[in-house]
C-alpha cells in the first residue's frame, strides 16, 4: 500500500480530516463530531474511517494536527497550578503588567478588570540575584536562599514553575541554576525558563510568555502523550507526527509539548497556512483569508505570497511575544443574533446562539433570529442541503424568529429584514478587513478575498463587491481548508537572543557571531527531528529600530556578511520605517536589539491537486431552483452541486453553488469560472 | 435605494458602524505617520468626525478628555473662518481660550467636509505634540503663571487652503518648537488621517446620499441621547453635593485646593453645577469648560452604559455650570497646562455625588495620576534623552468588587516603562518594583494597592515629578478607609527628604537614590463587613498584613505549619467590639 498522510484540524463541533494517497496524489475529506471531553478520540475514529477504506495503519506515513487544547485551556483558566520565581524586588513585573486598560470601553467601565494572574502571589517567590543591563552580575545568586524559596513553593504543591529573572536574556546562567535547583528540590515539576522560552529585552513580555508556557506546557504534554500512545496502539509507528504552531509553520510531538505558548494558534493556523499554498498554485499573490463558521470570523493577509506575521499578540487576554500569524477576529458567524432594543436599534452580535440551542432554523428550541436564519430565508441556503443533506433547516422556525424579533418591530417585510441583518454582519466583517488591510497600508482592491468555513463562501462575494476587492477565490474544500493546510506546512522554529548595539558600529565578524548561536541550535533541533542537511534552511533577521524608539522592525538578513552588510539594513531598514509609517529618519542612530532565526525543515511538498475538462456540460450539474433575495426582491435562482463543476466552467450570477461543507452565493454582475484546480474565481461587479 | 428616504433602522446600523471604521481608520492612519513616540507609543491622539454644528458625531476613544475639545475647537473655526471655509482647507487651532485644547500641546487639526458644494461637517484630529515651546522641555512648566509661559498658542488659523499648505504658518510653528521636525510631523499626519476621513465619507455619500447621511447623523445623536435619558430618569432623583481636594497648585504649596459640584437630578434632567469650587489658581491646575464636559461626560458614559456610541448626543442631556474666575473656568490668561490632578478630582467628586444616584457602580477614589521625567543626562549612545514615565497605582474599592492594584485610573491610561529598556537606555537602576502591602484602604471591598519604584541615578541629573494625592489620600467611601498617600523619597536610607506633590529640576547627584511610592485606592463600606475569607486571601498573597486585618477588618488571621488561617473565635470577638462601640 502507498503511504498516506492523514491531516486533523479539531474544532469546537467538528473535526475536520483530510487523507492524501501519495502515490495516487489523491485528496479525500472527511467531517466527524469533535469529542471536547477527550479530543484523541474523535482523531481515533478519523483514523478508522481511513482504515475501513481499506488502508492499513502503518501506511500512514505523516500526521499533523491543529489542535485548541491549548487555546481552551487559557479560555478556561484550566491550566496547571504555576508558580513562578522573580528577581528579588520585582514582583510588580507580573502583578502590575504595562498598568493601563485596553483602549476603547474598558476606559469607562468600572466593573473592567484584567485577567486574572495565572500565577497567585502566593506561588511567587523572589530570587537573591542581579545581572546588570551590560550582563555583569551586581548580585549573585544566592542559592541558601534559593533552596528554602523552592521548598516553601514545593508545600504550595505546583505542577509546573516559570522562571523570570532580569536580564536573563543577557545572561540565562542564574536562571539555568534555578532550574537545576528545582530538578534538585522537585524532579516532577515542569519548569519553563524565560531564557530558553524567550531570550528578548522587555521584561514583562519574557515574563508573561514564560508563564503562559509554564501554566499550559504540561496539559500539552499530556495531551500529546496520550495521543501519541492511542496512535501507536492503532498501529501508526512513524516518527513524523505534527502539531501545528500559531506562526504557520509545524512542530513534532516533543517540541510541541516543550513550547506549549506556541501553540495557542494551532487551529486557524492551518487555513492561513492552506492559504499560502493556494496562492503559490494559483499565481494570486495577493489574499485575504476569511473563514466564517458558527460563532467568529477570522481574517488574514497574505501579500506577495507571504503571510502576515506579528511577533507580539494577545490571545484570551494573555501577553504572548512570540511570532503568530496575524490573524482578526471578530464576532460574526453563522450563529450569531440579531436583536432590536426598546429604542427601536438593531444590533446584530456579538451574542451567538452557539451550537447549542444553535440558530431558530436548527429546531433545537432557539428562538432567536441568526446569520444562518436570514440565509434561509433569503434562498441562499435550502432546506434540505445543509451538511449534505444530514440536518434538515426549519425555514418556518426562521421565518418565525425574524418576525418576532426584528421584523414586527421594525415595521419590515422578513426578507427586508432579514436583508437588513445581512447587510449590518457584512459591514463588520468588511471593517475587520480594512482593519488588518488598507489601515495597514495595503490597497485591498488588489487583494482577492479567499473564502472558506462553513460560512465564509455565502458571504464571499457581497463583501468583496462592497470593498471592491479583486475577486473572490472558494477552495474545493472550503469546509475544511485548515485540515488541507496541515497537509501542506514546514517546520518552523523561532529563535530570538536580544542584543543591543548600534547598527553602525558593529563589525560583520560581530553580525555573523550574533547569529552563531542561535543558527547552531535550529541546526541542532531540526536533525532531531530527522531532517537532513539538504532539508535545512535557515532565515536570519534583525530586529531594528531607531534610538531611542519604542519598537522595532523585523528586518531580514540575506546574503554573506560584508564591509556592506550594516549599510545595506540601515537602507532596508529606513524603507520598511518609511512604508509603515510613512516617513524616515535617515540621520538617527540605528540600533540592533534582537537577532532571530527561524529554521525551517522542509518536507516533500504536497501541491493542490490540478484537473482536466472532463467535457461535463454546465445543464448537467444543475440540481434545482430556487426563490432568493437579489436586488431587494425574491427571484428564481439556478442551483448548482459543486462536485458536477468541471474545470472551465463559466457563467454569471446569480447562481448559488451547492457543495456538502459550505455553500457559495454568486450575486447579479458577478461571474464564476471554475480553474483547473477546481476553485470557484468570482469576479465581482460594481457593488 | 432612495436617496433621499430616512434612514431605517437598518441604514442607522450599517451607517454607526461604517463611521466607526473611518474613526478608527482615520486613528490608524496618525499612529502610522505620526512622527513622535508621544503619538506612536502613549497614543496620546485622538480623531473625530464633526457635523456643521460642531457636534461630535462619532470619535474613536482612546482618551476620553478630547471629547469636549473637539467642539470648542471646531467651533471656534467657524466663528472666525464663517463663510470663507473652503474644499481642500484645513485649520490648526490649539488655544485653551479662544478652543478648547486642554493645553497648548494638544494640538487640533480640523478639516472641512463638502458635499455638491455644501459644508456638512468637520473631519477633525487632536494630539499631543513633544513640545511646543515656553521655559521648559514638552511645555508643561510647573512654575508656569499665565498661559504665556506654556508655549507657542494659535488661534483658529488656515493651515492649508484648497490643497496647498502655508508655510508661513510651518515656519512659525517650527521657530517656536524644540523639536521641530516631530511637531510639523504630527501636523501633516494628523492633516492625512482628516484627509483619509473625509474619503471614507465621499465613499459613505455615494452609497447613501448626502441627506440620508445627515439624517443618520442627527439620528445617531438622538439615539445616543436617549438611551441617556431613558438611564438617567431610572435613577433616583435628588440634589447632592461632593467635594475634593488637590494637593495644591504647584506654586501655593500646603494650601489645598478645592473642587466642588452639586447634582441636582430630575427626572430625566441632570444639572452638574460646579460654582462653588476654588477661585482659579496661580499654578498651572485650572481646567478650561471644554474639560469640564469631557471629564463629565466621561463619567455618565461610565454610569449609563461604557459600550454607548461616543458622540455630542452624551452631552446633550446634561446642564453643567462653572463660576467664572474659578479653576474650572478661569479667566484669561491663567496657566492650564498641569490639568490632570484637577480633572482627576472633578471626576471624582463627581462619581461621589452621583453614588446616590446609581448606588450599583458606586466606587471609591483611586490614586490619580502622575509623572516623573529625569533629564540633563545623555544615554549610552551619546545623545541627550529624557527619562520620562507614567506611574499609576490603586483604584478604588467598588460597589461589588476590589479595586485594582498596580493600574492607571479614570481618564489616564498610559503604559509603564519597561524596566530593562530604562536601564539599557539610561544611566538608572531600578532596585524594587512592586505592590506596597496594607496601601489599599480597607472596606468591605479593598482599595487596589499602590506601587513603588526604587531608583538608583546613576549620573548627575535633574529630577522633576508632577504627582498627586501625596498629600491627600484617595478617599474611601461608605464606611471604607483612605487609600495610602504617595510619596517621593529622595536618599530614603539616609536623608529621607521628601519632594512635595509637584516639583521641578531637583538636582540629582550619582548614586542618589529615589523611591516613588504611589497612592493605593480607598475602601468601599464597612471593612468589618469584608468576607473574612477575602482578607485571609489578601494577607496570604500579601496584600495586608495580618496587623492590620485584625486591627481594620477586625479579622483574626493567624499562622500554622505552612499556611495561614482564619481564627473564627478571635474574629468574632474583634467584630464585636466593634459592634459595640457604634
Amino acid at each position: 500500500m502507498p503511504p498516506f498522510r492523514v491531516t486533523v484540524d479539531t474544532g469546537g463541533t467538528f473535526s475536520d480530516f483530510v487523507y492524501f494517497d501519495e502515490a495516487a496524489q489523491q485528496i479525500t475529506i472527511a467531517k466527524l463530531p469533535s469529542t471536547p471531553d477527550d479530543p484523541s478520540r474523535a482523531i481515533l475514529a478519523g483514523i478508522e474511517l481511513l482504515i475501513e477504506s481499506g488502508a492499513r495503519a502503518q501506511d500512514i506515513a505523516y500526521f499533523c494536527h491543529g489542535t485548541t487544547v491549548g487555546t481552551n485551556a487559557l479560555l478556561e483558566g484550566k491550566g496547571v497550578r504555576t508558580a513562578l520565581l522573580v528577581t528579588k524586588g520585582f514582583r510588580g513585573i507580573y502583578e502590575v503588567g504595562e498598568q493601563c486598560r485596553p483602549h476603547g470601553s474598558a476606559i469607562f467601565d468600572i466593573f473592567y478588570d484584567r485577567p486574572r494572574l495565572l500565577v497567585p502571589p502566593v506561588l511567587t517567590g523572589e530570587v537573591v540575584e542581579r545581572i546588570s543591563a551590560s550582563g555583569e552580575i551586581l548580585h549573585p545568586l544566592d542559592l541558601a536562599a534559593l533552596k528554602s524559596t523552592i521548598r516553601e513553593l514545593k508545600a504550595r504543591g505546583p505542577q509546573s514553575i516559570a522562571v523570570c529573572l532580569l536580564f536573563s536574556f543577557l545572561r540565562p546562567e542564574h536562571e539555568q541554576r534555578v532550574s537545576a535547583m528545582i530538578a534538585q528540590e522537585m524532579p516532577d515539576c515542569a519548569v519553563s525558563l524565560s531564557s530558553e522560552i524567550l531570550p528578548q529585552i522587555r521584561e514583562y513580555y519574557r515574563l508573561s510568555t514564560t508563564v503562559v508556557n509554564a501554566y499550559l506546557q504540561p496539559i500539552l504534554v499530556s495531551y500529546i502523550g496520550n495521543l501519541e500512545s492511542r496512535l501507536s496502539n492503532a498501529g501508526i509507528s512513524t516518527q513524523q507526527k505534527y502539531v501545528m504552531q500559531s506562526n504557520g509553520g509545524m512542530a513534532n510531538f516533543p517540541a510541541s509539548a516543550e513550547k506549549a505558548a506556541a501553540t495557542v494558534l494551532s487551529g486557524p493556523a492551518g487555513g492561513v497556512t492552506a492559504s499560502v499554498r493556494l496562492s503559490a498554485a494559483t499565481g494570486l499573490q495577493n489574499l485575504v483569508t476569511f473563514d466564517m463558521g458558527g460563532t467568529s470570523c477570522d481574517v488574514s493577509l497574505v501579500r506577495n505570497g507571504e503571510p502576515a506575521v506579528h511577533h507580539r499578540g494577545t490571545i484570551e487576554g494573555r501577553d504572548i511575544s512570540l511570532p503568530m500569524l496575524d490573524i482578526n477576529t471578530v464576532s460574526a458567524g453563522g450563529g450569531t443574533i440579531a436583536r432590536v432594543d426598546r429604542f427601536g436599534q438593531l444590533s446584530v452580535g456579538p451574542d451567538s446562539a452557539a451550537a447549542v440551542p444553535g440558530p431558530a432554523c436548527y429546531g433545537r428550541g432557539g428562538a432567536d433570529p441568526t446569520i444562518t436564519d436570514c440565509n434561509l430565508v433569503l434562498g441562499y441556503l435550502g432546506e434540505d442541503n445543509f451538511l449534505g443533506g444530514r440536518m434538515k433547516l426549519h425555514r418556518a422556525a426562521a421565518l418565525r424568529a425574524i418576525e418576532s424579533q426584528v421584523a414586527s418591530k421594525l415595521d419590515l417585510s422578513v426578507d427586508a429584514a432579514a436583508d437588513g441583518i445581512t447587510r449590518v454582519i457584512n459591514v463588520k466583517m468588511q471593517e475587520a478587513i480594512k482593519a488588518i488591510s488598507t489601515m495597514r497600508g495595503h490597497d485591498v482592491r488588489q487583494f482577492h478575498l479567499l473564502a472558506f468555513g462553513g460560512a465564509g463562501p455565502l458571504h464571499a462575494a457581497a463583501i468583496a463587491a462592497e470593498l471592491r476587492m479583486a475577486g473572490v477565490i472558494v477552495p474545493l474544500y472550503p469546509g475544511v481548508h485548515s485540515a488541507m493546510g496541515l497537509l501542506m506546512s514546514d517546520v518552523r522554529h523561532d529563535y530570538i537572543r536580544s542584543r543591543m548595539s548600534a547598527l553602525d558600529r558593529v563589525a560583520p565578524d560581530e553580525l555573523r557571531e550574533g547569529f552563531a548561536g542561535l543558527e547552531s541550535q535550529a541546526i541542532r533541533d531540526l536533525r532531531d527531528e530527522g531532517f537532513q542537511h539538504q532539508g535545512i534552511s535557515l532565515e536570519r533577521s534583525l530586529d531594528l529600530r531607531y534610538a531611542g524608539q519604542g519598537y522595532e522592525l523585523t528586518i531580514p538578513c540575506t546574503g554573506t556578511f560584508g564591509p556592506d552588510t550594516t549599510l545595506t539594513l540601515r537602507k532596508s531598514f529606513n524603507e520598511a520605517h518609511r512604508r509603515m509609517f510613512g516617513h524616515a529618519a535617515p540621520d538617527e542612530t540605528v540600533e540592533i536589539v534582537s537577532f532571530r532565526i527561524c529554521g525551517i525543515g522542509r518536507l516533500p511538498p504536497v501541491e493542490f491537486p490540478r484537473f482536466g475538462n472532463e467535457n461535463r456540460s454546465l445543464a448537467g450539474a444543475r440540481r434545482e431552483t430556487r426563490r432568493a433575495w437579489f436586488g431587494g426582491v425574491m427571484r428564481e435562482c439556478p442551483v448548482y452541486q459543486r462536485e458536477k463543476l468541471d474545470v472551465g466552467h463559466f457563467f454569471d450570477g446569480p447562481a448559488i453553488i451547492d457543495q456538502l461543507d459550505a455553500t457559495t452565493v454568486v450575486p447579479p454582475g458577478c461571474s464564476l469560472r471554475v480553474d483547473e484546480f477546481r476553485n470557484l474565481i468570482i469576479r465581482t461587479g460594481e457593488a | 435605494m432612495a436617496q433621499d428616504a430616512a434612514p431605517g433602522a437598518i441604514e442607522i446600523e450599517i451607517i454607526k458602524s461604517s463611521l466607526s471604521g473611518i474613526v478608527q481608520e482615520m486613528q490608524n492612519s496618525l499612529f502610522r505617520t505620526g512622527y513622535s513616540t508621544i503619538v506612536r507609543e502613549s497614543q496620546d491622539a485622538s480623531c473625530a468626525i464633526m457635523d456643521v454644528n460642531a457636534q461630535v458625531i462619532a470619535q474613536h476613544v482612546v482618551l476620553p478628555l478630547h471629547m469636549g475639545a473637539f467642539p470648542a475647537c471646531c467651533a471656534a473655526v467657524t466663528k472666525a473662518y464663517g463663510n470663507d471655509i473652503a474644499d481642500g482647507d484645513a485649520f490648526l487651532i490649539n488655544h485653551p481660550y479662544e478652543g478648547g485644547s486642554p493645553h497648548a500641546p494638544d494640538m487640533a487639526v480640523l478639516t472641512p467636509i463638502f458635499s455638491d458644494g455644501r459644508l456638512i461637517g468637520y473631519c477633525g484630529s487632536i494630539a499631543h505634540k513633544s513640545d511646543i515651546g515656553g521655559p521648559v522641555p514638552g511645555s508643561c512648566s510647573g512654575q508656569a503663571r499665565e498661559t504665556f509661559n506654556e508655549g507657542l498658542h494659535l488661534p483658529a488659523v488656515r493651515y492649508v487652503r484648497r490643497g496647498h499648505a502655508n508655510a508661513e504658518i510651518e515656519r512659525i510653528i517650527a521657530a517656536n518648537s524644540r523639536t521641530p521636525e516631530l511637531v510639523l510631523g504630527d501636523i501633516r499626519g494628523q492633516t492625512g488621517a482628516c484627509r483619509l476621513g473625509e474619503q471614507r465619507l465621499g465613499e459613505l455619500i455615494g452609497k447613501f446620499g448626502t441627506a440620508m447621511l445627515l439624517r443618520a447623523f442627527d439620528r445617531l445623536l438622538e439615539i445616543t441621547a436617549e438611551r441617556m435619558k431613558a438611564a438617567i430618569a431610572e435613577w433616583a432623583d435628588g440634589r447632592f453635593e461632593a467635594e475634593r481636594f488637590i494637593d495644591d497648585d504647584g506654586i501655593e504649596l500646603n494650601k489645598p485646593v478645592r473642587i466642588h459640584v452639586v447634582v441636582e437630578k430630575t427626572g430625566d434632567r441632570i444639572v452638574l453645577d460646579f460654582s462653588g469650587s476654588a477661585d482659579q489658581t496661580r499654578g498651572p491646575a485650572n481646567v478650561r469648560p471644554p474639560l469640564v464636559r469631557a471629564a463629565s461626560a466621561y463619567v455618565l458614559v461610565s454610569l449609563v452604559d461604557p459600550l454607548i456610541f461616543v458622540n455630542s448626543g452624551i452631552l446633550s442631556v446634561i446642564e453643567i455650570r462653572t463660576r467664572e474666575g474659578s479653576i474650572l473656568n478661569p479667566r484669561f490668561p491663567a496657566a492650564v497646562n498641569t490639568y490632570n490632578a484637577t480633572v482627576h478630582a472633578m471626576v471624582e467628586a463627581l462619581f461621589d455625588a452621583l453614588s446616590h444616584c446609581v448606588p450599583a457602580r458606586a466606587r471609591a477614589d483611586g490614586c490619580g495620576s502622575r509623572s516623573i521625567i529625569v533629564g540633563g543626562r545623555t544615554t549610552s549612545a551619546g545623545k541627550s534623552y529624557v527619562q520620562y514615565e507614567i506611574v499609576g497605582g490603586g483604584a478604588g474599592g467598588r460597589a461589588s468588587r476590589d479595586g485594582a492594584s498596580g493600574t492607571t485610573v479614570n481618564q489616564s491610561n498610559a503604559k509603564i516603562a519597561p524596566i530593562e529598556i530604562i536601564e539599557s537606555e539610561f544611566p538608572t537602576r531600578i532596585e524594587r518594583f512592586e505592590l506596597i502591602r496594607d496601601s489599599g484602604g480597607a472596606g468591605k471591598f479593598r482599595g487596589g494597592l499602590g506601587l513603588l519604584r526604587e531608583y538608583v541615578n546613576l549620573a548627575e541629573a535633574r529630577f522633576s515629578i508632577r504627582s498627586s494625592k501625596h498629600v491627600i489620600p484617595p478617599r474611601g467611601v461608605a464606611d471604607g478607609t483612605d487609600g495610602r498617600c504617595g510619596d517621593l523619597t529622595i536618599n530614603p536610607d539616609t536623608e529621607a527628604k521628601h519632594l512635595p506633590t509637584r516639583y521641578a529640576d531637583y538636582p540629582l547627584k550619582a548614586g542618589d537614590v529615589f523611591r516613588l511610592e504611589t497612592p493605593g485606592g480607598g475602601g468601599l463600606g464597612d471593612p468589618f463587613e469584608r468576607d473574612p475569607h477575602s482578607v485571609l486571601r489578601d494577607v496570604v498573597d500579601g496584600y495586608v498584613s495580618p496587623e492590620k486585618a485584625a486591627a481594620e477588618y477586625g479579622v483574626a488571621v493567624i499562622t500554622t505549619a505552612q499556611d495561614w488561617e482564619v481564627d473564627d473565635e478571635a474574629t468574632q470577638r474583634l467584630r464585636s467590639r466593634h459592634g459595640s462601640k457604634e
